[in-house]
Order: C-alpha cells, then sequence, then structure tokens
C-alpha cells in the first residue's frame, strides 16, 4: 500500500508540475504578445491544414492581374491559429488573412456592413479596399488594392483550398 | 546553433525533472540509499535521450502538439531590448565556468607529483586492499587530515597527509582507508566517472551541477557505511566531526556534506525503508512518456 501511495505521489507532484508549465505556455502570449510564435513561412496552400489545423479560405474569383500563384503564405500558432495568403503581381495585390476564433480584428470608423452578407464590415482607405467578415466560425480580413466591388466577388467565392 | 538548442533543451528537461523529484522525495521521505542514487543518476543521463528526440525542433511541434514550449518563455521581452532568452544564455555561461574552475581544473590536476612516497608500513597496509596491490601512495604537506585517491583501476593513487600520519590513531586510520578504498569496489569508481561525463556534456545545467554533488554526498554515504561496516561507527563519526572542525568556514557546501554524514552515522531512528527496485524503472518510464512534450 505505501508503494503506491508513493507511485500516486509522484504522478501528483508530476501533474502539479506540468500544469504549472501548461499555465506558463498559455499565460505567455497573453500576457507578452511578442512571445507570439510566427509568423512562419510556408510554401504551398495544401501545407496550411498541416500546420495550423484548418483549410485556408480562398477566393475562388482571382483576376489574373494577381498572378496564379501566391506570393507569400505565413502562419501563426498563438494565440489562435492564422494565416495570411498574399497574392502580388505588378501594382495589384490581395490579401486574405484568416483567424480561428478571438477578438473581431479591428475595423475602420466610416466601415458599413456589405449588403446581404451578416457579420460583414467594409471601407476604403488611402487606395485600397478592406472587408472584415465572419465566415465559418472564422475571421476572414480581405484587403486589395483592386476596386471595391470586387470585395463582394472575393466574399462571395470564398471555398476551402 | 543545433548544440545550443540541444543543450537547452536537456536544461529544460533536467529542471523539470529535478523539480519533480525533489517535490516527490520530500513527500515520501525518501531516505538516503540506493533508490536516491538511481534517482539522481537518472536525472542525470536521461535528459540527454529525451532532449534528442527528433521531430521536437519544429515550430509547428512546439506550438501546436507539445505541452509546454519554452521558445515562449525565452522570447518575453526585458528592459534594454534583452529576452528571457539572453538571461538563461548569461546563467549557462556562469554554470559553465563554474564547472570549469570548481570540477573540471581539479580533475586535470596531476594527482601525486613531485609528493614523497609514504613510509613503509603504510604502503603495506594500503597494498594489501583487494585491487589496490599497484597502488602508489604519497605523502602530501598539508597538515590537516585528508586522504584522497585519484588515478584509475589498476594504477591508482591514494594521497595522505601529514596531519592524517600524525593525528590518526591506527584504528582511525584503517577506518578512514576502508572508506577511501570502498569508492573503488562495487563500479563505484566507474559509475561516478561515468556520471561525471554525463554532467560535463550539460556543464551549463544547473540542476546537473547539483544532481552530481548529491550522487558524490550519497557515495561518500555508502562509503561511510562500508567503513563503519568493519569499524566502529562512533570512532568514524568522530573523524568525520574532526574534519568538520578543520573545514574551512566559508566552505558551506564541504562542511553541510560532512554535517549530513555526521547525522547518517549518528542517527538513533530506524531510517525508513527504500521503495521497491521497481520504483526506478517506473519513474524512467513516466518521464520518458512526460519529458518529449515539453520543447
Amino acid at each position: 500500500m505505501a508503494r503506491l501511495k508513493a507511485l500516486s505521489s509522484l504522478v501528483l507532484v508530476t501533474a502539479g508540475v506540468l500544469l504549472g508549465l501548461r499555465g506558463l505556455h498559455l499565460a505567455l502570449p497573453m500576457l507578452f504578445p511578442t512571445t507570439r510564435q510566427g509568423p512562419i513561412l510556408i510554401g504551398a496552400l495544401q501545407d496550411i491544414q498541416r500546420q495550423v489545423g484548418f483549410a485556408p479560405l480562398v477566393p475562388a474569383y482571382r483576376p489574373e492581374v494577381l498572378g496564379n500563384q501566391p506570393e507569400r503564405i505565413a502562419v501563426w500558432f498563438s494565440p489562435d491559429p492564422a494565416c495570411e495568403v498574399i497574392w502580388r503581381t505588378g501594382e495589384h495585390d490581395l490579401v486574405v488573412r484568416q483567424r480561428r476564433g478571438g477578438p473581431q480584428p479591428s475595423v475602420s470608423p466610416l466601415a458599413v456592413p456589405l449588403e446581404g452578407i451578416a457579420e460583414s464590415s467594409w471601407w476604403v482607405a488611402s487606395g485600397r479596399s478592406h472587408l472584415v467578415l465572419r465566415h465559418m466560425g472564422f475571421w476572414i480580413e480581405i484587403e486589395t488594392s483592386l476596386p471595391a466591388r470586387d470585395l463582394r466577388r472575393f466574399a462571395d467565392t470564398l471555398t476551402p483550398y | 546553433m543545433q548544440v545550443l538548442s540541444y543543450l537547452w533543451q536537456v536544461t529544460l528537461h533536467s529542471c523539470t525533472m529535478g523539480i519533480i523529484f525533489y517535490g516527490w522525495v520530500s513527500r515520501v521521505g525518501l531516505p538516503s540509499g540506493r533508490t536516491r542514487m538511481q534517482l539522481l543518476a537518472l536525472l542525470l543521463t536521461l535528459p540527454l535521450v529525451t532532449a534528442a528526440i527528433p521531430g521536437r525542433a519544429a515550430v509547428e511541434f512546439g506550438e501546436r502538439l507539445a505541452w509546454f514550449n519554452s521558445a515562449r518563455l525565452l522570447a518575453v521581452p526585458l528592459p534594454f531590448h534583452f529576452q528571457a532568452g539572453h538571461v538563461m544564455a548569461l546563467a549557462g555561461l556562469f554554470f559553465v565556468l563554474v564547472t570549469v574552475w570548481q570540477e573540471v581544473l581539479p580533475a586535470l590536476r596531476p594527482i601525486g607529483g613531485n609528493a614523497p612516497a609514504a613510509p613503509d608500513d603504510v604502503v603495506a597496509q594500503v597494498r594489501a586492499k583487494r585491487g589496490w596491490e599497484c597502488c602508489d601512495v604519497r605523502v602530501t604537506h598539508p597538515e590537516a587530515i585528508a586522504l584522497a585517491t585519484g588515478g584509475r583501476p589498476g594504477r591508482p593513487t591514494l594521497l595522505v597527509s601529514r596531519g592524517a600520519l600524525e593525528k590518526l590513531t591506527a584504528e582511525e586510520f584503517a577506518a578512514v582507508l576502508t572508506h577511501e578504498h570502498a569508492h573503488w569496489l562495487e563500479g563505484r569508481w566507474w559509475r561516478t566517472h561515468l556520471l561525471f561525463a554525463a554532467r560535463l556534456l550539460q556543464a551549463c545545467n544547473p540542476a546537473a551541477l547539483w544532481a552530481f554533488r548529491e550522487y558524490c554526498n550519497e557515495v561518500e554515504l555508502e562509503c561511510d557505511a562500508a567503513a563503519v561496516a568493519e569499524h566502529d561507527s562512533r570512532m568514524f563519526a568522530r573523524i568525520l566531526l574532526r574534519l568538520y572542525q578543520e573545514t574551512d568556514g566559508r566552505d558551506v557546501a564541504a562542511r553541510a556534506a560532512l554535517r549530513r554524514r555526521v547525522d547518517e552515522l549518528t542517527a538513533t531512528e530506524t531510517p525508513e525503508r527504500d521503495l521497491p527496485p521497481f520504483t526506478v524503472p517506473v519513474v524512467a518510464l513516466v518521464m520518458l512518456g512526460v519529458l518529449p512534450w515539453l520543447v
């Protein structure tokens, strides 16, 4: 009985230390945002799911001026898993950021809802069009140098890659 | 860079194990003895293995799968653009210097040197011990009582201080000699030196520094037990007390170790029972299951 007590004591102490470490693991990015791990650059859209655990939502509508392949793909692991995909050629670009959970991304005071799309806000600033929306449990941010009319097309054609 | 990362992982695992062991051993009141020594040996060696498990260095492992990612801890910002990682690196460097100064340099110093040979009767007494038939016995100058061994199995060297020859009675000298000889029996020399090598591999690790010193204290207690098995324990305790009095008061660690040895020899209460032999393999399995998830 005493022997089992000794081993159960080991399990108890180990569990205590592990819980302490886990608490530290979760608390540090909240207390010090710079300790967040990311961005991590990756090579292909299909790698995003393996890295952060969800498939990226990519607009099926992409004008040819943006090019075929993304120029940059990055992921963040904490505090909430997120990814960013950028298409860019010449003077035009499209940036799609996707985050699972967390607070709503900041929006301009001039933002207005995009008609027909719930939980969305769009605005234009410094010649760039912005759209923030909640879709399939994700916060999506779309930012582009293309005209504001393309925002709806991007939003309407978001599909998991 | 990979070596530094590995050493940090070893230190992380070792410190975590050290905290777990310290808390557990304090709770169960584990006495000195076999289990304690095996746990300390485990603490010195297992992190070298768990830190080398492949696939744990990737960022995605640390952020998605690991229970604790120390990269977050190392990235904690400090004033003047420093990060916690810089402080850890400085601490590691400090422990490397401590290791070189207190452990490597003394180990490299030649044993005996030009010290004169011991009197024939002392040499005969020493060479009568099993395995010490070729032992080189030399007398050193200090007036304090001191006996130390060096060399390697097959070519051991025993240093006896002039003070020991003058101040100890024949029976006391024999008891101290039995203690020194015990260091070379039952694989203790090999175990201690292998663990010393493991300790040097992680010179920057404070937990390894502590664990190795604790292990050496346990070996001293084991050798004390061998000495009092053949000689009077109260007499041996009195010798240790004289050594305690002769030791410089600033050498807190040495005096604490001597006091503990005297306490063990003069303990009147029956010591608590050691844990069963399967304990250490179970502990090793638990740690093998836990540590790889800390990166």
